[in-house]
C-alpha cells in the first residue's frame, strides 16, 4: 500500500554504529582506507609488493581494479537500497526514484562501461557529466572519443543537464541519475541524519563548493588551453597537463585533490562522521552548477501554511544539511541550491507540512520573501 | 525597558523574538524551570523512539540566547509581586523585576484522579522531566546523543508538585526495565505514549475511557480503522475502560491498573488524560484565573494586571464559537506569542483565532481537519468516502444546509488552508467534491483520490 509519509517511528539514535560509536568510526576508517588503497595502489606496490584490487580484479576476471570497483559500488547500493526501502519504501517516490538511480548505476555506471570495449568501443559512462566527470570535456577527450560519444558529452554537460534543471531542479541528476548521489543515498542512508544543520557548515559549504567549481572551470580552461598552444610552450604544457602525478600538474592536482581526495576520501570515507553528501553538498562542482540553475528554476519545496509544529523531523533526515524546519515554521515555501530533492523532508514530516514540486505558479514566494521570516 | 518573560517555550520565545527584532537593546530575560533551551514540545515523541535527538528537536541553535542577548533564568517562578513588579523565584533566589511581563507558562499534565496514581512507575508524558523519566523506565536512559542538561541549583529549588522535578524511577528500584506498559487516556498524547512502547518492542496496553478512540475528533468508522492500526501492530486496546484505581507492590512500584472490566499487570503507567494551564503559582498575585486556572485575558491578550499578558496554553482566550478557555496548541501558542510580542513593544493589536484545523499523524496514517466536525450541527449531514486501493484514506465532509462546513480526513494528505476557503466562500458539497483535488497536498507519485459515484 502507498502511504504518505514514514512508516513507523525509527530507532536512529539508539543504535551506536550510525552515531559516530567507535565501531561507526571504525566503519569510516575501513572506508577510508579502501580509498586511500586503491588510489595509490602503486604505493602500496612499491611497499608491499603486492596490488590487492589489481591482483584480485585479474583473478576473477576483470580487467582492471576500476571494474572490481565498480562491482563493488553497484554491490554496496543494491545492499543499501535494500536497507533503505525496508524503512522508507512505502513512499512511491523514494521507491521509483531509488530503483531508478540503482538501475542506473548498474547499467551505465558497471554493465555497460564493462561491454563496450569486448565489442572494440571505448569505455564510457553515459551518467556521468562535466564537471564532474571532469575530463569529459577535455580536447583530448573529445577528440579521442567517437563522434556520438563526444556530442553526447558537450550536449548532454552543456545543455541537456541545465534544461533538466530548470524544468526539474537538480534532483534529475542528483538524486534520480548521479552515481554519488546514489551511494549515499543507498548505502549512506543510515547516517544521513549526522549533517551538520549549523550556519557555520553552512558558510562552509557555500565558499567550499564555488571554490572547487572555479578550480574545475579554470582546469578545464588550461587544459583546453594547452590542447591548443601546449606543443609550443612546453613549460607551460608541463604545468598544466603533465600526465606523471609526480609532476603536480595542474591537471594532475586537481584528479589528486578532487577526484580523490574529496570525492573518494574525504566524500565515501567519512560517511558514518559527518553524513552521506559531504562531497555533493561540499565540493561537487556539477552541484554548485545544478544548484544555481535550480535557483531560477521551477522546484521548490512547497509549504503549507501555519501547520508546522517545528519537530525538525525535516531538518533531521536532510542529507544536505538544510534547516528544513526554518522554513516550514515561518510558512516559507523555499529552493535552496544545496537541495537534491530526495524528498526525506517531506517523507518525515509527521504533518504532511512539506511538498516537493515543480511549478512556475508560485504567487505567494514573493509576497513571503518580503516578510524576510526566517532572519534568526 | 526591561521585558520579563515567563516560560521558554513556544509562546515565550515568539514573543521574544518579536521584541528582538525592533529593539535590540530592550533588556529580554526567559524564566525557565523545564529547560535551557528552546524545543519543540510536540517532538517528545520522536525523542523516545531515537528518531531524534534532545539537539534536532531543538528550533534554534544553541548560541541563539548569547547571539540574541536574551537572558537565561534558571528557576521557578512561585508568583508575581503586580505592585512592586516583581516576579519572585524559589529557592531563595533574586527576584526579576519588569516593565512588561508575559506569562507563557504553558500546561501541566492534569494528574491521575485514582488511587495509587502517585505510585512509582506511574507519570505522564508532557515535559522533559516526563521524557526523561519514561526513557528511564522503557529503555534505560536517553539515546546516544545525549540528554540535555540536568538538574541544576534552581532545579533542586523546585517543589515537590512542580511537573519539571526529576522523578523516581521505577525500572531502577526494580533492577530491570518496564516490559508492560500501560497507558490512561485515549487523546494525542495518549497515542504517542503508546506509539513509542510499540517502538520499543513492547506490548502496552491502552486503556480508553469512551467508546472508541478519540471521539471529538473521529467518528466511530475512522476511529475503528485508527483502533485496527494500533491492535496490527500489536497495541491492546481496551475500550470502554474506566480505570478505578492502581495498584502498587510492597515496594511502592505501580504493579497492575484496575478497571471496572478488571485487573492488569503493568509496570509503568502514563496518564494522559490532558493538560490543565500551568497556573497555580499565580495564586494570591492578584491576576485573574478563571474556573479551569486559565488566564483571564481580553483581545489584546492583556491580564487582569498592568502590563502583564499572558499568552499560549496557560491563557484563555476567546475561541472562533465565542467561547473563552485556554487552546493547548503548538501553532495557536505561536500566534499567540507573537501577537504578545507586538504588545510588549507597545503596539496595540488584537489576536484573532480563525477557522478551526489541525493534523495529526495517527500512528501511520494521516490526519487532517478543517472547520467544523463533531459539533453536532442543527441539521448538519455527513458525507462518507472510504477509499480502498493502493492508497488507503477516510473522507468526511459535514453539511449544513447544503453548504460545507467541515472536513476530516485520514490517510491522504491535504491543504487544510483551501479547504477553510472552500467553507469561508460557502461551497456546496457537489462543488467541493468536484474540486477536492486542488486541496490535495500528497507527495509526488501518489495517485489522486478518485471518487467513485460522485
Amino acid at each position: 500500500m502507498d502511504q504518505q509519509g514514514q512508516n513507523g517511528l525509527l530507532t536512529t539514535y539508539r543504535e551506536g554504529w550510525r552515531n559516530r560509536s567507535a565501531f561507526g568510526l571504525f566503519i569510516s576508517l575501513l572506508l577510508v582506507s579502501f580509498y586511500v588503497v586503491l588510489y595509490w595502489e602503486h604505493k602500496v606496490q612499491e611497499q608491499f609488493g603486492v596490488a590487492p584490487f589489481t591482483a584480485f580484479s585479474e583473478a576473477v576476471g576483470l580487467r582492471n581494479r576500476w571494474y572490481l570497483y565498480g562491482l563493488l559500488y553497484s554491490v554496496a547500493m543494491v545492499a543499501g537500497a535494500i536497507y533503505y526501502l525496508r524503512r522508507h519504501g512505502n513512499s512511491r517516490y523514494n521507491r521509483y526514484r531509488i530503483t531508478v538511480n540503482v538501475a542506473i548505476q548498474i547499467a551505465l555506471g558497471f554493465t555497460l562501461p564493462f561491454i563496450m570495449p569486448l565489442f572494440g568501443g571505448k569505455e564510457f559512462y553515459f551518467s556521468y557529466f562535466w564537471p564532474l566527470k571532469y575530463d569529459y570535456l577535455y580536447p583530448q577527450t573529445l577528440a579521442d572519443l567517437p563522434l556520438y560519444l563526444s556530442l553526447y558529452t558537450v550536449v548532454g554537460s552543456l545543455l541537456a543537464a541545465p534544461v533538466l534543471a530548470v524544468i526539474y531542479g537538480k534532483r534529475w541528476y542528483c538524486s534520480w541519475v548521479c552515481g554519488c548521489g546514489g551511494l549515499a543515498n543507498t548505502f549512506g542512508d543510515p547516517w544521513r541524519h549526522l549533517t551538520s544543520k549549523s550556519t557555520k557548515s553552512w558558510r562552509f559549504e557555500q565558499v567550499s563548493i564555488h571554490l572547487v567549481l572555479l578550480i574545475a572551470i579554470a582546469t578545464t580552461f588550461l587544459i583546453g588551453l594547452d590542447w591548443l598552444i601546449g606543443s609550443e610552450h612546453p613549460t607551460f604544457h608541463r604545468i598544466v597537463a603533465g600526465n606523471d602525478w609526480r609532476d603536480w600538474s595542474i591537471k594532475s592536482f586537481y584528479g589528486f585533490a578532487v577526484g580523490s581526495i574529496l570525492a573518494g576520501v574525504i566524500g565515501t570515507g567519512l560517511y558514518p562522521a559527518f553524513g552521506p553528501r559531504v562531497w555533493c553538498r561540499n565540493f561537487c562542482p556539477m552541484a554548485a552548477v545544478l544548484g544555481w540553475i535550480q535557483k531560477v528554476g521551477r522546484y521548490r519545496i512547497k509549504v503549507k501554511p501555519g501547520m508546522c509544529i517545528s519537530c525538525g523531523n525535516c531538518s533531521t533526515y536532510c542529507e544536505m544539511g538544510i534547516d528544513v524546519r526554518s522554513y516550514a515554521q515561518a510558512d516559507q515555501s523555499f529552493t535552496r541550491a544545496s537541495c537534491v530533492g530526495c524528498g526525506m523532508c517531506a517523507h518525515m514530516c509527521p504533518r504532511g507540512v512539506l511538498k516537493l514540486e515543480n511549478s512556475w505558479d508560485r504567487p505567494e514566494d514573493k509576497e513571503r520573501q518580503r516578510l524576510s521570516v526566517v532572519d534568526f | 525597558m526591561r521585558i520579563v518573560i515567563v516560560g521558554n517555550g513556544v509562546a515565550g520565545m515568539e514573543a521574544a523574538l518579536a521584541v528582538r527584532r525592533r529593539e535590540p537593546s530592550w533588556e529580554i530575560s526567559l524564566i525557565s524551570e523545564e529547560s535551557d533551551h528552546f524545543f519543540s514540545r510536540t517532538a517528545l515523541m520522536w525523542v523516545f523512539s531515537g528518531q531524534m535527538s534532545h539537539r534536532d528537536i531543538e528550533p534554534l541553535e544553541r548560541d541563539a540566547y548569547a547571539r540574541l542577548g536574551f537572558r537565561r533564568v534558571r528557576a521557578r517562578a512561585t508568583g508575581i509581586d503586580t505592585a512592586k513588579r516583581l516576579v519572585s523565584l524559589a529557592g531563595g533566589l533574586e527576584p526579576v523585576p519588569y516593565d512588561r511581563l508575559l506569562i507563557a507558562s504553558g500546561s501541566r499534565p492534569r494528574s491521575g484522579p485514582w488511587p495509587g496514581s502517585d505510585s512509582r512507575g506511574v507519570g505522564h508524558f508532557v515535559t522533559l522531566q516526563d521524557l526523561a523519566w519514561y526513557e528511564d523506565e522503557v529503555h534505560g536512559g536517553t539515546s546516544r546523543a545525549g540528554g540535555p542538561p540536568r538538574a541544576d541549583a534552581h532545579l533542586r529549588a523546585s517543589e515537590s508538585h512542580s511537573p519539571y522535578g526529576f522523578r523516581d524511577v521505577s525500572a531502577k528500584r526494580r533492577g530491570r526495565l518496564a516490559r508492560r506498559p500501560a497507558v490512561i487516556g485515549g487523546g494525542l498524547i495518549g497515542i504517542e505514549a503508546v506509539e513509542v512502547a510499540v517502538a520499543a518492542g513492547l506490548r502496552p496496553r491502552f486503556f480508553i475511557r469512551e467508546e472508541w478512540f478519540w471521539p471529538i475528533a473521529l467518528d466511530s468508522r475512522e476511529s475503528r480503522w485508527i483502533a485496527d492500526q494500533m491492535s496490527h501492530h500489536g497495541v491492546d486496546v481496551h475500550l470502554e475502560h474506566e480505570v478505578e484505581r492502581l495498584a502498587a507492590d510492597a515496594d511502592g512500584n505501580v504493579s497492575a491498573v484496575h478497571t471496572n472490566e478488571g485487573r492488569y499487570e503493568a509496570d509503568c503507567v502514563v496518564i494522559a488524560i490532558g493538560v490543565v494551564p500551568n497556573t497555580s503559582w499565580l495564586e494570591g498575585s492578584g491576576i485573574e484565573l478563571d474556573a479551569r486556572g486559565g488566564i483571564v485575558v481580553d483581545e489584546s491578550l492583556k491580564t487582569s494586571a498592568a502590563d502583564v499578558f499572558a499568552a499560549g496554553d496557560c491563557a484563555s482566550v476567546r475561541w472562533f464559537d465565542g467561547t473563552r478557555r485556554p487552546e493547548q496548541l503548538w501553532y495557536t501558542a505561536r500566534d499567540q506569542g507573537r501577537v504578545a510580542g507586538q504588545r510588549l513593544l507597545g503596539d496595540s493589536l488584537h489576536y484573532q483565532r480563525g477557522a478551526w484545523y489541525n493534523s495529526a499523524k495517527l500512528m501511520d496514517i494521516e490526519y487532517t481537519t478543517a472547520g467544523l466536525v463533531n459539533w453536532n450541527l442543527d441539521g448538519e449531514k455527513a458525507w462518507f468516502f472510504e477509499e480502498e486501493g493502493r492508497v488507503r484514506s477516510t473522507t468526511r465532509v459535514v453539511v449544513q444546509q447544503n453548504r460545507v462546513v467541515g472536513f476530516n480526513m485520514l490517510g491522504r494528505r491535504w491543504d487544510h488552508s483551501v479547504l477553510i476557503r472552500w467553507i469561508e466562500e460557502q461551497r456546496t458539497l457537489d462543488w467541493v467534491l468536484a474540486h477536492l483535488n486542488d486541496a490535495a497536498f500528497d507527495t509526488e507519485l501518489v495517485p489522486p483520490l478518485r471518487i467513485s459515484g460522485a
